[in-house]
């Protein structure tokens, strides 16, 4: 495949306001500026230049703006837009008055997809759960998600519900990546496989550029279940402190009497963490162990590569 | 891939070298890892709990947005509503240690003990004076089965006021009044009617007040006169003969009679007290004296002097209650049973007049423009309805025992009952030595309360009117002149606080009590498409009976 190979995108859609600037800014860590935030509809396409999961583009698209001259620019554009698309993100605002309005244009979406790109996965996220009332929150949900599954025939959708200020959020994208990772079953195998043999109490595989945890292995309970995003938060934030200096954030090991652990590149879509409890394995033996796994698990991912669409670049 | 890498953190210590040992001890012991305090360390008064996850990934959480957008940015700040409550945030220092966030003022949550107290209280007002006239309207038997089924209506409407801002999605509901909700669901007219409603009551409830101050007034100066000049009034009044007297002020009435205009007159006593009687009188004169009093106190800017005195009402209340059941323990049960006929003593058990009890009634239970700020307080607040059925039971009871005992006591063979006063403290001499002191702390409880609600008229009215709760002294001074001219009009030409307060609570009682909550309910349930014509027609029913309580008022 010729490096120039079309990339495919990602389209994060929905209506304006619905939280997808804020959505993207928290899973890229990308610095919302002030003048980026603009009260209008998006007119324009907005790429994000991050390698997700392979050679995927995010594109971020406001859907159904009061502009005649967004909606026109859309129907004009809309083969464009639609053509190549390997992931439909929609997102609905849960507090939207509009419900009709709405749906009307997740299906001309639909179409779209159908029309230009009927492979495409299509995930939609029921945004903003914070603000409806909690023991409301179940009841909506279903009713929203079977909704939209109809909706969606012939093409399936998966729903979620998110909010940014719990973990929901997180755990939406995290599925969303697993789901797009091929052969990930065998990855999740080789992981366990991985950890067992070099005794390590727990290991994390992270997407790339969101830190996204796409499997994990554990030998035992740990006491804290949102550790994972805990640990995307930070690194993200570490990231945003080294592309201050035009630095990038390659690895690190933290380490105490109690444990050591390390974040490393893995393969060229994601990062591998192991904690090791036991402080008396030398470092050294640790990472030659994952600079040893790194190949096989390359290998893993080119294996099965032609055959599937996501495209993995050997560096 | 093969090449070496180095560590992109690099020891932090200069000179020390990367050691493949691993057991380096490169933390300070006493430095802390981020977010973590020991338990030790936490000053407070209870059991230090440890920070919740909740709370810790929060935290994280909040970190890592605000370095996604500039510092002045309030794209990714966390909404009130996803904040952990003010129990679980502790303020850190940076030596390590942890103070509890004192709750703020607005979360002073009350046992259920304290807020039924809080709405027993609150309902408690001048319709218990009109107790025992209002069940003789209505007749003894049907009064009582009256008095019952009016507190479960009106229960069953506050429960719906206490409800309604539930059913409103996807708004942030948790400071609104009933007002409000009419605003939401019927716009300006919801707002304007149910302030105009509102209205009613409260001004309804500042004339009563000075018909009764003027009254109580009256009276105790009268006392003090008597007292004074060892002047005897026994001779001068219809009325009981020995110890625990008991006067008919008004024999010339009819018993039996529709007509409940009373006129007053100066009864001449002929015992060469005319000039005092002339320039002391309860209608002529009182009312005016009080304007000098009471028309300052209305023009205070803040009435949160006044509030201290809440407490007066209360011991009030348990003093009338205290004073009812000596007189019923004195003067014995008079009670027959004459169904359908009235008798020269005695009333009927049902008589066509008893929508003047239902008016009473209305609003004495009524607390429905301020439930809800009530039941915010409640520290547990899935007892709220519960809580409310309580208080409701205790003023019920309150209410039936002072109107049961009153009108079960009066000793019908001298007198009819039919001589039962809308104020049945009038029923007593004004040389009785307990009644006198009900009516001296009645006159000083009601000399406190009265500026609060004046406060409470000027704050609701000028703040929709004009804006502001004080939008100059001359439109406040306005409104209190008004408001006390009304009262001094009633004193003098109408003084008859039984319909004073029958009228106002079915007027008010038909927007907030009866039309408003029922029809509130329904919108509600239709749109969530679950109305049902069962509950579609009890609601109406319910509606029609507010009108007719208020058309009763009228023919009746």
């Amino acid at each position: 495949m010729s490096s120039t190979a079309m990339k495919k995108k990602v389209l994060l859609m929905g209506k304006s306001g619905s939280g997808k600037t804020s959505m993207r800014s928290i899973i890229f860590a990308n610095y919302i500026a002030r003048d980026t935030r603009r009260l209008g509809a998006t007119i324009d396409v907005e790429h994000s230049h991050v390698r997700f999961l392979g050679n995927l583009v995010l594109n971020l698209w406001d859907c159904g703006g009061q502009d005649t001259f967004m909606e026109n620019y859309f129907t004009s554009q809309r083969d464009n837009i639609f053509r190549n698309v390997e992931v439909l993100i929609y997102v609905f605002d849960v507090e939207s008055r509009e419900l009709d309005k709405d749906m009307h244009y997740y299906q001309s979406c639909l179409e779209a997809i159908l029309q230009n790109s009927p492979d495409a996965k299509v995930f939609c996220l029921v945004h903003k759960m914070d603000l409806v009332q909690e023991d409301q929150r179940d009841v909506i949900f279903k009713e929203r998600g079977e909704d939209l599954k109809r909706l969606s025939r012939p093409l399936s959708c998966v729903c979620f519900r998110t909010s940014i200020w719990d973990e929901t959020l997180y755990k939406a994208w995290s599925s969303i990546v697993y789901q797009l990772i091929p052969n990930v079953q065998q990855l999740e195998s080789n992981l366990r496989n991985f950890a067992q043999i070099i005794e390590a109490d727990e290991v994390l595989l992270f997407e790339r550029a969101t830190f996204l945890v796409i499997s994990h292995y554990q030998c035992r309970e740990q006491r804290d279940a949102h550790r994972f995003e805990k640990i995307s938060n930070i690194i993200k934030q570490f990231k945003l402190s080294c592309s201050k200096l035009a630095a990038s954030f390659q690895s690190m090991e933290v380490r105490n009497s109690n444990f050591a652990a390390f974040i490393d590149v893995f393969t060229s879509n994601t990062y591998v963490m192991v904690i090791m409890s036991d402080p008396s394995i030398p470092s050294a033996a640790t990472l030659i162990n994952i600079r040893n796994a790194r190949k096989h698990f390359e290998k893993l991912e080119r294996v099965d590569g032609p055959k599937h669409s996501l495209h993995m670049r050997m560096h | 891939m093969e090449d070496d890498w180095k560590p992109l953190l690099a020891s932090e210590r200069t000179g020390e070298a990367y050691t493949d040992r691993g057991v380096m001890d490169s933390l300070d012991p006493k430095s802390k890892r981020p977010f973590h305090v020991e338990p030790r360390n936490i000053v407070e008064d209870d059991v230090p709990e440890r920070v919740s996850a909740e709370a810790s990934v929060m935290s994280s959480r909040v970190h890592y947005y605000s370095r996604l957008t500039g510092s002045s940015d309030r794209l990714l700040v966390p909404p009130d509503h996803v904040i952990p409550a003010p129990e679980e945030i502790y303020v850190y220092s940076p030596l390590g240690t942890a103070f509890k966030v004192q709750g703020g003022e607005g979360s002073v949550k009350n046992p259920s003990i304290v807020t039924i107290f809080a709405i027993w209280n609150t309902m408690m007002g001048t319709a218990i004076l009109s107790m025992p006239w209002s069940i003789k309207q209505a007749g003894f038997t049907l009064g009582i089965i009256i008095l019952i089924s009016m507190g479960l209506l009106t229960l069953y409407c506050c429960y719906r006021v206490l409800k309604s801002p539930k059913s409103i999605q996807y708004t942030d509901t948790s400071d609104w009044e009933f007002p409000d909700v009419c605003k939401y669901y019927f716009g300006t007219f919801g707002q304007w009617s149910s302030l105009l409603f509102s209205m009613v009551s409260l001004i309804g409830a500042m004339v009563v007040y000075w018909v009764l101050m003027s009254n109580f007034l009256f009276n105790t100066g009268k006392f003090i006169y008597n007292y004074a000049h060892n002047v005897s009034m026994s001779d001068s009044e219809y009325g009981t003969n020995g110890t625990e007297r008991v006067i008919c002020p008004f024999p010339n009435e009819n018993p039996g009679s529709n007509c409940s205009l009373r006129m007053f007159y100066l009864s001449d006593n002929g015992t060469g007290t005319a000039l005092f009687d002339h320039w002391w009188s309860k209608t002529n004169t009182v009312p005016f004296y009080l304007i000098i009093l009471l028309l300052p106190l209305l023009n205070f800017r803040s009435a949160s002097f006044f509030a201290r005195f809440t407490f007066l009402g209360t011991i009030s209340v348990v003093y009338l209650i205290f004073l009812v059941t000596l007189k019923a323990f004195r003067l014995g049960f008079h009670l027959e049973f004459h169904w359908f006929d009235s008798t020269k003593f005695f009333v009927p058990e049902f008589r066509l007049l008893f929508p003047q009890l239902t008016g009473v009634l209305t609003l004495a239970f009524f607390i429905h423009n301020c439930i809800i700020t009530l039941m915010k307080s409640n520290k547990h607040q899935q007892n709220n309805v519960r809580d409310l059925s309580i208080a409701y039971l205790l003023v019920g009871l309150t209410y039936l025992y002072v109107g049961v005992l009153i009108f079960g006591s009066f000793p019908s063979p001298p007198l009819s009952k039919d001589c039962i006063e809308p104020n049945f403290l009038d029923n007593f001499p004004s040389s009785d030595v307990l009644v006198f002191v009900a009516r001296a702390f009645l006159l000083f409880q009601m000399t406190t309360v009265y500026p609060l609600l004046g406060y409470l008229v000027r704050v609701q009215m000028m703040g929709q009117i004009f804006g502001k709760h004080y939008p100059g002294f001359f439109h406040v001074f306005t409104l209190n002149v008004f408001i006390v001219a009304a009262g001094v009009l009633m004193a003098k030409f109408y003084p008859n606080i039984g319909s004073i307060i029958r009228y106002s609570g079915a007027l008010c009682g038909l927007a907030l009590v009866f039309v408003f909550p029922s029809v509130i309910h329904m919108i509600s349930l239709r749109r969530l498409g679950e109305l049902r014509w069962p509950s579609a027609l009890f609601h109406s029913f319910l509606i029609l009976l507010g009108v007719a309580n208020l058309l009763g008022q009228f023919f009746m």
